[in-house]
């Protein structure tokens, strides 16, 4: 090109400012506001204290759990919803018609709001009046207090979450699925593959881009997820469900302790960047071996 | 081998497929059920008494309650959180959706110096959640005065949307034939003429899918109007729940007629346009 068009750049430059102004300036500054503090609450009188706020953090137990439960949170989420919507798909893969209808349905707790199903999944998992419980009982078990009970009460809202997500990873497979020829299973059965032979060395490699996007959007979003743990059960009992995200909201929102809250930020961001890039780099060093 | 004992084989071979697709059929209903329960709940709560609801949460309501509602939307002022809703995703999905679509062609369309890099710095705003951007977001409104007002709830909200709409109209913009674009600008289409009449009406399953998702998660957002609409009159229900499960702790009956008025527009938005919802979704995920 001759002349330089800054013709694109006025197309992007919306969407850039607009970004900057609402992302990559917030996330600039709660980086500096990490290496500051304020003698009282709110104010606005910062002074220098370098890495203090980020020892202060390493040594905050409630903190390093929070992590810890939204590690957690990635695993169970890829155990059970990833793995879910991927054999569901399998399933749907050979039906004809129904399967739009199937996906369809699955997808619709997708579209409840996060509040509205921790609202109703704490009636579900209601000890005394609840049918989860109920059904248990029916058929000769012991209920528990779900929400109450600190050893599991993190897996009970991980399951509230993979109720609204794994028909979201049903669809991505699905439309992965549909961009597999048909003739490749045919080849796979001449030479003699049983079902799971097919599955992992047809299926599986072939499905590779759907898979790394469920794993990147599983990972950012169980990182970042508030909503539903707020209402479910606030982080309780005894801390035992609680997350970074409750962590911040509680420290700038509650406290006013804005400084440590946005070191709390700038760790979850860069978590939430290394774990992605971890995940990305994977699909590119293997990109390069083919 | 004899011709009966083929016939058996063939036989046992059918009813073995039989049972694979019968437990098949019995997998797939299994997470019908389980994906729909919750759901009838949901709405079997609102419309019931509250006594009705102690006693269990399984039966049909004996009277169905419909007074719940309107009790909600008109005694406890609902009708303004439902309007305040429908602001904040209005507003929302106008601005995403608009911005993304200019983006998306500039991105698209041209070729230019650091497209790579930019295109890269707009996707890693898929990374950034709210409670990363929280505190500086809180105070840069604080600053400009616009804590607790619809423009403070809106901005904010849209940025959240806006990483997905580039990659998504980028990636779909990027389909349509070059030659219908190339035959409009010889003919002396301008950019905007191009946008308009060649890229507009080939992308409009696309933008509507856009839209549709936008609108979504903004109705469904919970934490920045949480925190910067803290004043009754400008909540939206998401977060109006939250403030009425807080006053009316028991009254299950009534807390479940909110969350069907919250949840049913987005439902019915839903089955109508399903395919443009799962078009959108879908196709991030697949073009590399």
């Amino acid at each position: 090109m001759a002349r330089f068009n800054f013709r694109p750049y006025l197309f992007i430059a919306p969407a850039l400012i607009y970004l900057g102004i609402w992302i990559f300036y917030p996330i600039i500054n709660a980086l500096v506001l990490s290496f500051f503090d304020s003698p009282t609450g709110r104010s606005r009188d910062y002074f220098w204290v370098g890495i203090g706020n980020y020892s202060k953090l390493f040594q905050d137990d409630l903190f390093l759990k929070s992590l810890y439960h939204n590690i957690l949170w990635v695993l169970l989420s890829i155990a059970i919803p990833v793995v879910l919507g991927l054999l569901l798909a399998v399933l749907l893969a050979g039906r004809g018609r129904s399967r739009l209808m199937y996906a369809s349905i699955y997808f619709i707790p997708q579209t409840v709001a996060a509040v509205c199903a921790a609202i109703v999944w704490r009636w579900i998992y209601d000890p005394s009046i609840g049918p989860l419980n109920w059904l248990l009982e029916t058929i000769g078990l012991s209920g528990r207090p779900w929400l109450a009970d600190e050893s599991i009460v993190l897996i009970a809202v991980n399951m509230i979450g993979s109720w609204s997500y794994y028909g979201f990873c049903v669809l991505i497979f699905m439309a992965g699925l549909q961009n597999i020829s048909p003739e490749l299973y045919d080849a796979a059965k001449i030479d003699g593959a049983g079902a799971l032979q097919r599955f992992v060395y047809v299926t599986i490699p072939l499905l590779r881009n759907a898979i790394i996007f469920v794993l990147v959007y599983t990972i950012i979003g169980s990182m970042k997820f508030f909503d539903l743990i707020f209402v479910a059960t606030n982080g309780g009992p005894n801390e035992a469900s609680t997350v970074v995200g409750l962590r911040i909201y509680w420290h700038s929102m509650r406290e006013g302790r804005f400084n440590y809250a946005a070191t709390m930020s700038t760790i979850l961001t860069i978590v939430i960047l290394v774990l992605s890039v971890v995940v990305i780099r994977q699909i590119v060093t293997e990109d390069e071996d083919d | 081998m004899t011709i009966k004992s083929r016939a058996k084989k063939k036989r046992s071979y059918h009813s073995s497929r039989m049972l694979q697709s019968a437990i098949v059929h019995v997998i797939l209903l299994l997470f019908v059920f389980i994906a729909l329960f919750p759901i009838y709940l949901m709405f079997n709560a609102a419309l019931k008494t509250s006594a009705e609801l102690f006693q269990s949460f399984l039966s049909l309501p004996k009277n169905p309650q419909w007074q719940n509602f309107s009790f909600i939307l008109n005694e406890q002022g609902y009708k303004g959180a439902l309007y305040n809703s429908l602001i904040l995703s209005t507003s929302t999905m106008i601005i995403t959706t608009v911005i993304s679509v200019l983006a998306g062609y500039g991105f698209a369309v041209y070729r230019f110096v650091g497209k790579q890099w930019l295109f890269l710095l707009v996707l890693t705003g898929l990374m950034v959640s709210e409670t990363s951007v929280l505190i500086p977001v809180y105070q840069l409104l604080q600053d400009i005065g616009l804590l607790n007002t619809y423009a403070g709830m809106i901005l904010p909200q849209a940025a959240l949307g806006l990483t997905f709409g580039v990659f998504l109209m980028t990636t779909f913009f990027k389909d349509i034939p070059r030659a219908l674009i190339d035959a409009a600008v010889v003919d002396g289409g301008s950019d905007l003429q191009v946008l308009r009449h060649v890229i507009m009406p080939l992308a409009r399953p696309a933008i509507m899918s856009l839209a549709l998702i936008e609108f979504m998660w903004a109705w469904n957002s919970f934490f920045f109007p949480l925190v910067i609409a803290t004043k009754q009159w400008l909540m939206p229900m998401s977060v109006r729940i939250i403030d009425f499960m807080g006053r009316f702790t028991f009254r299950y009956d009534m807390i479940a007629a909110t969350t069907v008025i919250l949840f049913t527009p987005i439902l019915v938005l839903y089955l109508i346009t399903q395919r443009s919802f799962h078009r959108g979704i879908t196709f991030g995920a697949l073009k590399d």
